[in-house]
């Protein structure tokens, strides 16, 4: 276990800056996640936590001690890579054992070692067989095995689960978050995947284009999101937005077809501000009476629950139904939104104006 | 309501059509390696000739009385005794350290970020553009100048000066198309280059590495300008050096000439045969997913 301080990194290549002055700091047996669009940079961050890549200004350290021109192999860390990364002459055993070889470790402790993290992992009956008779999973389980013998301070996990099929990536979801149940030790996991990192994280961290978003457990994310940013990157489906005018008087937010949509109570000095509006798919209902007019567009049921794509005063929003109901494309109905549960963001810079 | 009945699909249980691009694909394979085996078939014939039946029967003929003492004769006159042995240490030494030296220099280039990388791959790169031929008086000014005429360093290391360009440039290309996750893991479980060379890049290349061994040591064993050049020693001569001793101005004792030529190519022959069935490819699966 250990702990991990980022401190103002950047990263530079050439003229171009990628990482802007991040700051984490991520304490003792914390699983954090580092989550963000595809080029935010999280994978570089993780990286450069390996000593994969050179640290262009700031400082990491791990247990108090700084790292930053320490080689990866004396960082006490393992990473697991999406790809795998297995070395294919090898046997499971030997891709296991190899780093213990390296440090020269006795036989009979490198055979305990990786008997016991095969023991964990359900690999002993594949440890003779090399990576290409594996299947994804086996060799994900494998590149974790290689990690867990080393009995690193920290691991990393850089999108473990992408080349996985979905059901497989449930079940290795859950065996990851067991793993470190049982272990104990650091983890640092990036993943573009917001449900992985809402499932598994004690700690998320929102990278966009280089800069920390907002850093939280996962229910602050979700429900106290900083910016629309965030607003719309955590949750699935993604929240709903609406631009328009607050109108004085608390009536509502005025949409650009000229409606007027209530959306609860909000503080007197914000009318005539131009506002998003942005509200959770499962925060909108469909109300027998009042409410305002929509009609379905698409409606998916998935069995435990329904998304229905209406069309609202102009506006395109999708609601998710946790109640049996018979709704087809196309039909009239009323929705409302659940009072209390709208975020407002500036139009202009996105940040959350107020906490409903 | 009429109901039809669909014609029911005519299943053959015999033989599958008759694929005429497989049937073309197998003639025209099969004429290229008559094309190809015609020649040696022509030189075992004609070593297992004497004179008189090389001059009086057709070439493709087979000998009826087989001459074996033709290879006897063409070992004590070609000297193979001496010329084979040159071969097979200029040989066993150049071509698995000029692999060595290449894949090295090739994993350095393609893994290890260096300033001037690349400048130094198009200089090694240039080394593949210029014609031997035009190199032979320098080289052998060269040579002489260090006092290595007919010596085996004197020949070996020219040898490599030409080989390793090429090598350098393939293997670079193979190591480049590794993925670098598999160098980053090595470099996590505590690998130096030199281990993650030795340890993870030399046993997923054994296929390029066999392939550039083969056409190596063939280039090597056949080599006979450079040698013509820079051996002059009658000693220190390599096979085919040997092999122009049949072709002197009065000679015409083909049968021992091709019993010569069947010698020189035989060692090239089993060192492909054993090499090739690691030309597999797939080396690599099951490593990374891409």
């Amino acid at each position: 276990m250990a702990s991990v301080k980022i401190s103002d990194v950047r990263k530079n290549y050439g003229s171009v800056s990628v990482i802007h002055g991040v700051d984490i700091d991520i304490r003792h047996g914390e699983f954090v996640v580092l989550v963000g669009p595809s080029g935010c940079g999280k994978s570089t961050l993780l990286r450069m936590i390996a000593g994969l890549e050179n640290i262009s200004a700031g400082t990491i350290a791990i247990d108090d001690k700084v790292v930053n021109h320490l080689e990866p192999k004396d960082r006490d860390i393992a990473m697991v890579f999406q790809n795998y990364a297995l070395y294919p002459q090898m046997t499971v055993a030997q891709n296991m054992s190899f780093a213990l070889e390296l440090a020269k470790v006795d036989k009979a402790t490198i055979r305990q070692k990786v008997d016991a993290a095969a023991a964990i992992l359900g690999l002993e009956p594949l440890l003779n067989r090399k990576p290409a008779q594996l299947s994804g999973g086996q060799r994900q389980r494998v590149a974790m095995g290689r990690a867990i013998v080393r009995n690193p301070k920290v691991f990393l996990f850089d999108e473990p689960l992408s080349n996985l099929d979905a059901k497989l990536r449930v079940a290795m979801r859950a065996e990851i978050k067991g793993l470190h149940q049982r272990l104990g030790t650091t983890v640092v996991y990036v993943t573009h995947d917001q449900i992985e990192a809402m499932t598994m994280a004690d700690k998320i961290v929102v990278l966009n284009a280089g800069r920390i978003e907002q850093i939280g457990t996962p229910l602050e994310l979700y429900d106290r999101p900083v910016n629309r940013f965030v607003a719309g990157f955590i949750g699935s489906p993604a929240m709903n937005f609406i631009a328009g005018t607050l109108e004085a008087g608390q009536v509502g937010l005025k949409v650009a077809s000229g409606a007027v949509v209530a959306i609860g109570p909000y503080p007197a000095e914000l009318a005539g501000r131009n506002v998003v509006f942005g509200i959770r798919p499962e925060h909108i209902h469909v109300v027998e009476t009042g409410g305002l007019n929509a009609r379905a567009e698409v409606v998916e049921p998935t069995g435990s629950e329904t998304h229905v794509m209406v069309e609202a005063a102009g506006e395109k929003l999708v609601a998710v139904i946790r109640r049996r109901i018979t709704i087809a494309a196309g039909d009239l109905l009323a929705i409302a939104f659940e009072d209390g549960q709208g975020h407002l963001f500036d139009a202009a810079d996105g940040q959350r104006l107020r906490l409903t | 309501m009429t109901f039809t009945t669909l014609p029911s699909p005519q299943i053959d249980a015999g033989r599958p059509p008759r694929d005429w691009v497989l049937v073309g694909l197998w003639l025209s394979l099969v004429i290229v390696a008559v094309i190809w085996i015609a020649p040696f078939v022509f030189i075992v014939f004609t070593s297992l000739k004497s004179t008189t039946q090389v001059m009086t029967t057709s070439a493709f003929s087979p000998p009826l009385e087989p001459q074996f003492s033709n290879y006897a004769s063409a070992w004590a006159r070609g000297r193979f005794d001496t010329t084979f042995v040159n071969s097979a240490i200029i040989t066993a030494i150049k071509v698995p350290l000029g692999l060595f030296i290449s894949a090295m220099a090739a994993y350095a280039l393609a893994k290890i970020p260096m300033r001037f990388g690349k400048l130094i791959l198009l200089l090694i790169l240039f080394g593949t553009m210029i014609p031997f031929q035009v190199m032979l008086a320098p080289i052998f000014t060269m040579v002489n100048g260090f006092g290595l005429i007919d010596t085996y360093p004197g020949v070996i290391l020219p040898y490599l000066a030409f080989g390793i360009p090429y090598q350098v440039f393939i293997l670079h290309g193979f190591f480049r198309a590794i993925p670098h996750e598999l160098s980053e893991a090595a470099r996590i479980d505590g690998a130096s280059h030199f281990t993650t060379f030795r340890r993870v890049f030399l046993p997923v290349s054994l296929p390029v590495l066999a392939a550039l061994f083969i056409l190596d040591f063939v280039a090597t064993w056949n080599e006979f300008a450079m040698a013509l050049v820079l051996l002059q020693d009658r000693e220190m001569w390599t096979l085919p050096l040997g092999l122009s001793a049949f072709q002197g101005q009065f000679s015409r004792d083909y049968g021992q000439l091709n019993a010569a030529i069947v010698m020189t190519v035989l060692p090239a022959s089993i060192v492909y045969l054993i090499f090739q069935r690691y030309f597999v490819s797939g080396l690599m699966s099951g490593s990374v997913k891409g």
